[in-house]
């Protein structure tokens, strides 16, 4: 890996670069909406396949079942499960395209050059945000895009649950710390309502969501990639009141 | 009454789902027609074939959801499943709302949307007998003549032949002919029976 191409720590990145991030960030927000639209492509030949494999067997009990029909279904079968192959063969060519670049990182640097974009959209909201940065934490090898979307992810389900409060005085803080020797967290707090138990048990599951508009997708990939950083990502209840999202990043041990 | 037999009508952009309903419909003995979006479906639709619609809610074009309407202006009383994708519970709630018959999530069982296809059928059975027998006793009322219509309007305000004779300047002997006249023709009854068919009817006229 070239030191000049990489610095460690992200801060004086060229605006260009930055410009780049963003929309690589904004492009994985909407791999949740598209995730949404692949299920429903899909159903579309699971569907049919469903209908002619229960109309063969219905027509297998009969006596007077024709053989042409039973083999125009299966035609029907075959085809359309050619095209669900189809679309996930799309899908993945589409995930191959966005291979991940990974480079050792300052975590504060990373949370510093979004603080951004993550004010404007709380100020929006008339929500407050907050840094509460560690610092002396050691580097994490990330790709910088994909773990600022999964904090984007994080901001963003606070700003949404803060502003349905009708109160106001929302409040939310990134917050970076080293609870272990070999990892470092990153972690968005809000004073918002926190998250009922029954919802909690779900809250990673693909497809779950408690927004009417929401595909369910945002904590789903948020998990996907931290784990294929070999990290993860957690819920706590924050004290007092309201909700704790982190992700937990491997690090070497500081030096 | 089922002179004819029903046709489901089932209305499906996608192309494999729409030919798959069919093929399953006729497995259990079902006729089909398909079409591939919701204008193509009212050109091809005809009021008086009884049957039912199966009728996907997210098509490009007119929507699932404004094709319900276009036939609730149409006054058509054919009954309407929705099929939704999975997550589509709003857009079904709202499908009900709007009169829908009934609806299903994608991908279904054979033997769910089977079952509701039978009882939207027996709705549409009843929905066609009871217009019917509406017409039935509409044209009986339209046989009347003046007087007898004369006569049927003071006998639901419950006016005694007495009276009656007295505005119509007629003999009660008159009146108890027209009257005698006015239940043969309607084939009610009773008085009771008479007030009934009346309302109804004028019930009928009120609806849109």
């Amino acid at each position: 890996m070239k030191a000049d191409s990489h610095p460690e720590g992200q801060l004086g990145v060229p605006a260009a670069v930055l410009h780049g991030r963003l929309l690589h960030v904004s492009r994985m927000a909407t791999i949740g909406e598209m995730a949404a639209g692949v299920a429903h492509e899909l159903n579309q030949p699971l569907t049919a396949i469903a209908n002619y494999a229960q109309a063969c067997r219905r027509l297998l009990a009969r006596p007077d079942a024709d053989p042409t029909d039973l083999q125009q279904a299966l035609a029907e079968i075959t085809a359309q499960a050619a095209r669900a192959a189809e679309i996930i063969r799309r899908l993945r060519d589409l995930a191959r395209s966005q291979h991940s670049e990974r480079a050792t990182t300052d975590i504060n640097a990373l949370v510093r050059e979004m603080i951004e974009l993550v004010e404007s959209d709380a100020r929006l909201h008339g929500v407050h945000v907050s840094l509460e940065l560690t610092d002396g934490l050691p580097g994490v090898l990330v790709d910088v895009g994909q773990i600022q979307h999964v904090i984007l992810n994080f901001v963003r389900n606070s700003i949404e649950a803060l502003a349905s409060q009708p109160s106001g005085g929302g409040r939310l803080s990134i917050r970076t710390s080293r609870p272990a020797a070999g990892e470092v967290e990153v972690a968005v707090i809000d004073n918002g309502p926190g998250l009922t138990p029954d919802v909690m048990a779900r809250l990673f599951d693909p497809f779950f969501s408690t927004k009417e508009s929401g595909t369910g997708m945002g904590l789903a990939i948020s998990n996907t990639i931290a784990r294929t950083h070999g990290g993860s990502v957690g819920y706590r209840p924050n004290q007092p009141s309201g909700a704790c999202f982190y992700m937990l990043l491997p690090a070497p041990p500081a030096t | 009454m089922q002179d004819q037999p029903p046709t489901i009508y089932v209305v499906d952009d996608d192309e494999g789902v729409r030919n798959s309903v069919r093929f399953l419909l006729k497995s259990v003995g079902l006729t089909a027609r398909t079409f591939a979006s919701a204008r193509e479906f009212l050109d091809g639709y005809q009021p008086r074939q009884p049957g039912c619609v199966v009728l996907d809610v997210r098509m490009p074009g007119m929507s699932g959801l404004e094709l319900q309407e276009q036939l609730n202006l149409r006054g058509a009383v054919i009954p309407v499943i929705f099929i939704t994708g999975h997550g589509d519970i709003p857009m079904a709630v709202d499908a009900m709302q709007h009169g829908a018959f009934d609806f299903l999530q994608k991908p279904f069982r054979d033997q769910d949307l089977i079952d509701r296809i039978q009882r939207a059928l027996d709705r549409d059975a009843r929905n066609r007998a009871a217009l019917a027998q509406h017409d039935r006793i509409r044209g009986r009322f339209d046989s009347l003549t003046p007087r007898e219509r004369e006569v049927l309007t003071l006998m639901t305000r419950g006016k005694p032949n007495k009276v009656m004779a007295a505005e119509l300047g007629v003999s009660q002997r008159t009146v108890e002919i027209h009257r005698a006249r006015v239940m043969e023709k309607t084939g009610a009854a009773s008085l009771a029976q008479l007030v009934r068919m009346v309302l109804d009817l004028e019930s009928q006229d009120a609806a849109p």
